[in-house]
């Protein structure tokens, strides 16, 4: 039989350890896990930079679906090709404009977030589509069996499938970026050949709709190392409120933008 | 149950095979079959389907759960008689084993006619993914055909034991690869309309309900077509338990649309998918409720038509044929409404069609392919009604 006071004890312990995984779970919440490699790449864009070359551009040609610099600069490097039917045309990075009910409108670039918890690489049958351990996600055509589970996957619809193949809607071909096949889905890259080069040849990697912009005269687009303080986007990322593409997911996307000021 | 409801001794015996009718119809199944697998290596070569890079699923990818889920419901009805000792069900079992083998086979080779890379198709045995939901389905479905398979020839060697014991374990795996392909949808937290708990335990019930409806159908005929006797009865308490079953399907449908709808993140694109009847998706689920669930359910029902296997076939057929919108319903609203990547913001895609509605019309072409390995499967189911003993002489309830 049990004593009262062997009761009471008994009681009060389990009431302690009851307790203490509570405590020690209010504690470790907010503790992100961080990238501890060398090198993380990520983008930032600037909304209010963005939106003044589009406005202009669009002004300029009168064309309400012109293609900034950057994003032809994106097709022409990795030989993205151009279909005339937009369900089936793959597009890396494309423009979009946001706008809100009390009238305020804007344009971002679109591309792959190539984000921390890529729920693409998490469904993907065959590990095709894999994260480096440099934050970069990339899809490797040859091992990729065209299922389309990524594209439901991604919340950003940042992939397509080659419904044709791609070399019918190209007009000249870029050997440095090796051409997709028919039947396989392809997305933004951030311009892996170049980074690697770039790292190679102890340079600054700097993506092809970077240069473009950068040339073109806006330098909106800013991309960079996350893990060395010492970046400009590490920079930008410190002194500035920065807006992720549905966060609330948990993917952490490593496309920011600055919102206007 | 009464002792005199027990069948003494079910004699399982072929075919003859050799009438002008059974040819017929083998022709018949060989042609539609033959159209499903040119319609695809058509679309292959030139892109027929409706699908875009905003709807990447369509019907060719609904006919997997489709037909996992004709076959999973099979099964767990052939597999009355075994793990619930249900004896005067016997009697079915070896057609149903059969049918739940036959559609693993199409609802496999749906996923092959949906992939674009067929020669890669290795990789995902290769580099088997353990995070990816559709890598662990593709371990099950060639399991489960493989126990399928095993519990089919038990039968036939007519071992007792050992037919017991893979019955229970081929409705567990059962259970496991339609929860598991259920799950493929409803675990993708990027699609408001494709995210719930409820679709796996929905996909188990569904299963069953198309399973045992066209079960009930292709029954009928058999026995009708061979001549052989089928007591209604036996029909009648399937057509009990498939009624009751579609109650719960649409339960499940309202409670699942009626929380969606509650919510105001999720409400407007519930209101489209639910009440715009200048879609498509409007009538796939009003056309499931209404001819999928409420018409068999009064079918099976109502005295005077639930006691006639005629009528009890039709309802079954309503209902299979229905569970295709319900696929479809499952897979397309998800990806034809916009997400929302900025919270307040509308987006209007420049170069892309996010932001917009965009619409998604399956061709004949696609249609062609689900419809040919349908056919493939009944094709299966009458050639080997001639090889192997399957159909039992006489389906009847002996009176004492």
């Amino acid at each position: 039989m049990i004593s009262r006071r062997r009761f009471l004890v008994l009681v009060g312990a389990s009431a302690a350890m009851a307790m203490l995984p509570l405590q020690i779970s209010a504690k470790s919440i907010g503790s992100e896990a961080k990238n501890e490699a060398k090198r993380r790449w990520a983008m930032v864009a600037d909304i209010e930079k963005c939106t003044e070359c589009m406005r202009e551009l669009i002004k300029k040609t009168g064309n309400e679906e012109v293609k900034p610099p950057c994003v032809v600069a994106c097709d022409r490097e990795n030989n993205v090709p151009e279909f005339e039917e937009k369900e089936i045309d793959p597009q890396w990075m494309r423009i979009v404009k946001f706008k809100n009910k009390f009238g305020e409108e804007f344009y971002v670039p679109l591309l792959c977030n190539h984000c921390e918890n890529p729920p693409c690489a998490q469904v993907c049958l065959t590990q095709a589509t894999f994260k480096r351990s440099d934050g970069i996600v990339e899809v490797d055509m040859h091992r990729c069996i065209g299922c389309r589970y990524c594209m439901i996957a991604c919340p950003y619809g940042s992939r397509s499938y080659n419904f044709k193949d791609p070399r019918e809607g190209l007009r000249e071909v870029n050997p440095k970026v090796p051409m997709r096949t028919k039947g396989v889905v392809e997305k933004c890259t951030f311009c892996v050949h170049r980074v690697d080069e770039a790292i190679a040849n102890g340079r600054e990697p700097e993506p092809a709709c970077v240069e473009a912009c950068r040339k073109y005269g806006k330098n909106s687009l800013v991309f960079g190392n996350v893990n060395d303080p010492n970046s400009g986007i590490s920079r930008i990322l410190k002194e500035s409120i920065v807006i992720q593409l549905r966060p609330e997911l948990g993917t952490d996307p490593h496309v920011y933008y600055l919102p206007k000021r | 149950m009464p002792e005199n409801l027990e069948p003494k001794k079910i004699e399982f015996k072929k075919i003859d095979g050799s009438s002008f009718g059974y040819f017929a119809l083998v022709a018949i199944l060989a042609l539609l079959t033959a159209a499903g697998i040119a319609a695809y290596a058509l679309d292959r070569m030139y892109h027929l389907s409706g699908l875009s890079n905003r709807v990447p699923w369509g019907v060719v990818n609904a006919g997997i759960p489709y037909f996992i889920g004709l076959s999973a419901g099979s099964l767990i009805v052939s597999a009355l008689a075994g793990v619930f000792k249900i004896k005067r069900f016997k009697v079915f079992s070896r057609i149903a084993a059969f049918f739940a083998a036959a559609y693993i086979v199409a609802a496999i080779s749906s996923i092959v006619f949906d992939i674009g890379k067929l020669y890669h198709f290795a990789n995902a045995i290769v580099y088997f993914n353990p995070t990816s939901i559709f890598s662990w389905n593709a371990f099950f479905y060639s399991s489960y055909f493989v126990i399928c398979a095993l519990y089919l020839l038990a039968q036939f060697e007519e071992m007792e034991r050992l037919t017991r014991f893979f019955a229970c374990l081929a409705v567990f795996w059962a259970v496991l690869v339609h929860s598991g392909t259920g799950a493929i949808y409803s675990f993708m937290y990027s699609r408001e309309l494709y995210h719930s708990a409820l679709t796996p335990p929905m996909f188990i019930v569904c299963a069953i309900t198309s399973g045992l409806g066209l079960l009930i159908a292709t029954l009928y005929f058999t026995f009708k077509f061979t001549k052989r006797d089928l007591e209604i009865r036996l029909l009648r308490e399937l057509g009990l338990i498939f009624a009751g079953l579609t109650a719960v399907l649409g339960y499940m449908l309202a409670v699942e649309g009626l929380e969606k709808g509650y919510i105001p993140a999720v409400a407007p694109a519930t209101k489209f998918v639910y009440l715009n009847p200048y879609h498509g998706i409007f009538w796939s689920f009003w056309l499931l409720v209404i001819f999928g669930i409420i018409i068999p359910f009064l079918i099976v029902v109502y005295p005077r038509t639930g006691f006639d296997p005629r009528f009890l076939s039709l309802a079954g057929i309503l209902h299979a044929a229905m569970v295709m919108a319900e696929r479809f319903f499952l897979i397309v609203p998800g990806q034809v409404y916009p997400s929302e990547y900025l919270p307040g913001y509308e987006i209007e895609s420049l170069h892309t069609l996010e932001g917009y509605i965009v619409s998604y019309t399956p061709t004949i072409f696609e249609w062609l392919q689900v419809i040919g390995l349908l056919s493939g499967a009944f094709l299966a189911f009458v050639v080997a009604a001639k090889l192997l003993p399957i159909i039992p002489e006489k389906a009847v309830v002996v009176e004492e």
